[in-house]
């Protein structure tokens, strides 16, 4: 499992270098002059001439990706057109917000989706599963930002128990936490209360109630470790998603985090801010897809890895 | 099995509780929020929350604290708390010395004599004089720094240091604006620069009221009392925290809990709502942004000046800013808002809708003609595109309503190297004077020097005389003098309507009623000198 994981990390290499060459190719496709938006709308064509030259816009593109990529490999992510900060500081900067929160509403959606999944499953027509159904469903249908201003209005501004936003403190991150993994725990309860019913209907469940095991060690050992499978597939890509940031939840919440960073950075191409941060997702994805896979054998001992 | 039967369902209880909890508080309580201005539960008393401290929620990032480089409204804001300029501005925009203690101007315009206060000192410790002034000249003119503030004092020629505390600038020709342009100098410590260099942007170093605390890029940006404040008496409070909080339900929710005790801008649609609670306080004023539509004079039918005059006619702008903007405006009534300087009324343009059929007529477009107008894909835009569409339509103008995200819509326009390969017809957009002087409002927009790409003329407007007065009115000495020329400027620029004048917006902010002292600035930006916490 050891070599599989090392091989699989080196070819993030490859990887990574296909996608800095589309990622730099859309990017300077798209239409709009970094050097205008950053001068101004007042600004005179000298000055947005020298914003251009001071920023290498007017090489030829290869010769842009070339120096691009030669500071790439000295860790030099270079410095933001629009605000001349560098873009490393800025990422670490926002980094933090999006984990926190990408942590904290995964945890919770994963812990009460993969339960009610069960009890819906197990419970199977029954209130309890009309009950986690209704849940599921009214999560998946509620838009984000409509729940995330409803939290808002009533937990911050009528009962004063939170704040209505910012990463002052823990407890800022609880309404954001809530919004953005209600979906989650939503989808999660639908897809371990399917895969849940599957295993159910195996026969070694059927063995192991035969056998007289009590009905949590049927259901908690051999039904769920063998659903998990979907469970983690799901919550895993998922996790990849959230690691972007989500510009919504960080709009009403004032997060500083890197979704909303990525949406001003379009909005002025900011083309060195939007290469690094895209970099950084492929980066989170291949990384989150290679422990989903590593996880899978963890659960399944039937699964190998083989390194050839 | 019974009784694991039960389990199963209490355990499912217990998460439907923990989850539904807040969705059931959520429907309980929310038609209390929207009605809860009245006192009741938990929410603030009337004091302070944050103590002597002031929060001000913004609706956007700073980009940078180097006020030499700085261009949007937010980071002048917090460049002005830290920064202040030999000149600057009052509430209504007009000028004012700030670290000149006097000036003087000689007779042919070209030499300003400015006598400095005295004992003023930088967040360092440093003291500011006359060295400093031409220091940061200097930077500002220097073409390797590329600053945003560059082409303001690009007519200055020599900057003299007679002694510490007087200044002579000499202009290479007469300027009737540097005053203004002065007022956007603001003065950085050069022991700061010197030490910071490019990173100035991170570590401001000023006079202001307010020292540099902290700026979280994204976040917050933190300044604190400067308690060697030139001004006796200044500042009254401890510290300002700027927050950016770009959505406007948020920002209205940190102003109700009493999180933020100041937001701008105040949402439009929030302002009937909150009018009502006695702990919030609402100010609305005039400012500089106008808003109008380009017609593109070089593109027919729009080259007829009777056709532009029609689309005019044709607008209700009371309706205007009754729809789009929440009925907090006024109509534009010339080409620049009446609190840019040298703002001239004029008369006209009422809403006619027969006399702009009559107009269409006599231009030779009975049955109307069709036409594309194009603006940015922000809502507000786009129901402003609509509303013009449906108005038009009356006069038998179909508008095609083509709506663009911001860079895509600025290299439509601005790829055009000539008139003749120009394909806008009609642009809805605003512009606001940075520094508040009729040039600013005139010159980038109506000379004929200032096509795209070389600056925002897209009405693509030539008028000999106005290119004449506008270089005239800026090599004007005398005030009056300016005023009159300006007043012929904008009077022609009326009558030739190259654009449909429509409405002048309203800067609302919001704060609680403990707070003195805090305003908006005609041109957008937040002003905390004389902030005060009265508890």
């Amino acid at each position: 499992m050891g070599r599989y994981a090392l091989q699989r990390l080196l070819g993030v290499i490859p990887l990574l270098f296909v996608v800095s060459v589309l990622v730099f190719m859309f990017i300077h496709l798209i239409p709009g002059d970094p050097a205008r938006l950053v001068a101004g709308k007042d600004a005179t064509l000298e000055e947005i001439n020298g914003i251009r030259e001071q920023l290498g816009l007017n090489d030829p593109l290869w010769r842009q990706y070339i120096d691009y990529m030669g500071n790439l490999f000295k860790g030099d992510l270079g410095n933001s057109i629009r605000s001349g900060l560098p873009v490393s500081e800025m990422l670490a900067s926002r980094f933090m917000p999006t984990i926190w929160l990408t942590i904290f509403s995964m945890v919770w959606a994963v812990i009460i989706g993969v339960l009610i999944g069960i009890i819906s499953a197990v419970k199977r027509n029954k209130w309890p599963d009309h009950v986690g159904m209704i849940t599921a469903i009214s999560g998946i249908s509620v838009p984000g930002f409509w729940l995330g201003l409803v939290l808002i209005q009533v937990f911050s501004v009528q009962l004063g128990w939170f704040p209505t936003g910012g990463v002052d403190s823990w407890s800022s991150y609880v309404l954001p936490s809530l919004t953005l993994g209600a979906g989650i725990m939503s989808m999660l309860a639908r897809f371990s209360r399917t895969s849940m019913l599957e295993s159910m209907r195996e026969d070694y469940i059927r063995t192991g109630r035969a056998k007289g095991l009590h009905e949590f060690v049927v259901v908690g050992r051999h039904a769920l470790r063998n659903s998990l499978i979907q469970v983690v597939t799901v919550a895993g890509l998922q996790f990849g998603f959230l690691l972007g940031g989500s510009v919504m939840v960080e709009t009403v919440f004032s997060i500083p985090g890197l979704g909303r960073l990525l949406v001003d950075s379009i909005a002025f191409r900011d083309y060195t801010v939007i290469q690094a941060e895209l970099l950084l997702f492929a980066t989170e994805f291949i990384l989150i897809n290679l422990v989903v896979d590593l996880l899978y054998g963890v659960l399944n001992p039937k699964i190998r890895f083989d390194s050839n | 099995m019974k009784f694991k039967g039960k389990a199963w369902s209490m355990l499912m209880l217990l998460v439907i509780v923990a989850v539904v909890a807040a969705g059931c508080g959520s429907g309980n309580n929310n038609g209390g929020a929207n009605a809860g201005t009245d006192g009741k539960g938990t929410k603030p008393a009337a004091g302070s929350k944050n103590g002597n401290n002031v929060v001000v929620g913004l609706n956007a990032n700073f980009i940078t604290l180097d006020p030499h480089n700085a261009g949007d409204t937010n980071s002048i804001s917090g460049a002005r708390s830290m920064y202040e300029g030999l000149m600057g501005f009052d509430e209504n925009m007009s000028l004012k010395p700030v670290l000149a203690e006097s000036y003087s101007i000689s007779d042919d315009g070209l030499v300003y004599t400015i006598k400095l206060k005295q004992g003023v000192k930088f967040h360092d410790g440093t003291d500011f004089n006359s060295e400093a002034v031409k220091i940061n000249i200097a930077r500002i003119q220097d073409e390797k720094n590329n600053l945003r503030m560059r082409k303001s004092f690009a007519k200055v020629a020599t900057v003299e240091t007679p002694d510490a505390n007087t200044v002579v600038i000499t202009l290479s020709e007469p300027y009737n604006a540097f005053l203004n342009k002065l007022a956007m100098g603001l003065m950085i410590s050069p022991a700061a620069l010197e030490k910071y260099g490019e990173k100035i942007g991170q570590n401001p170093v000023g006079t202001g009221p307010f020292k540099f605390k902290e700026w979280v890029e994204g976040d917050r940006l933190v300044v604190e009392k400067n308690a060697d404040y030139w001004q006796a008496g200044l500042p009254k409070v401890d510290s300002v925290t700027f927050k950016p909080v770009p959505e406007n339900g948020s920002r209205t929710a940190m102003l109700k809990t009493g999180e933020a005790d100041f937001i701008y801008p105040m949402p439009t649609e929030q302002v009937n709502l909150l009018e009502t609670d006695k702990n919030i306080v609402i100010d609305k004023t005039d400012s500089t942004i106008v808003r109008y539509v380009t017609l593109n004079t070089m593109k027919k039918p729009f080259d007829d000046v009777k056709v532009r005059q029609a689309i005019n006619y044709a607008i209700d702008k009371d309706a205007f800013i009754k729809v789009v903007k929440s009925g907090l405006g006024s109509a534009l009534d010339s080409s620049m808002s009446s609190k840019t300087q040298y703002y001239s009324k004029q008369e006209g343009y009422g809403y006619d809708l027969e006399k702009a059929k009559q107009l269409l007529k006599e231009a030779g477009y009975p049955e109307g003609f069709s036409a594309e107008i194009w603006g940015e894909n922000d809502s507000e835009t786009m129901k402003g595109m609509q509303f013009l569409a449906q108005q038009l339509a009356l006069a038998g103008i179909k508008l095609d309503v083509k709506s663009m995200e911001g860079a895509t819509l600025s290299d439509q326009i601005n790829s055009a190297k000539t008139p003749e390969e120009a394909k806008i017809q009609m642009w809805f957009v605003s512009w606001s004077p940075s520094s508040g002087d009729a040039d600013g409002a005139t010159r980038g927009l109506f000379s004929s020097e200032m096509f795209p790409p070389a600056g925002s003329n897209t009405a693509y407007y030539k008028n000999d005389n106005v290119d004449k007065w506008i270089a005239e009115a800026n090599k004007s000495i005398d005030a009056n003098n300016a005023k009159s020329i300006y007043a012929d400027i904008q009077k022609q620029i009326w009558n030739d309507a190259p654009w449909a004048f429509l409405g002048v917006d309203q800067v609302i902010s919001g704060k609680r009623s403990y707070l003195e002292g805090v305003k908006v600035y005609p041109d957008g930006s937040v002003n905390v000198r004389e902030a005060e916490v009265k508890q």
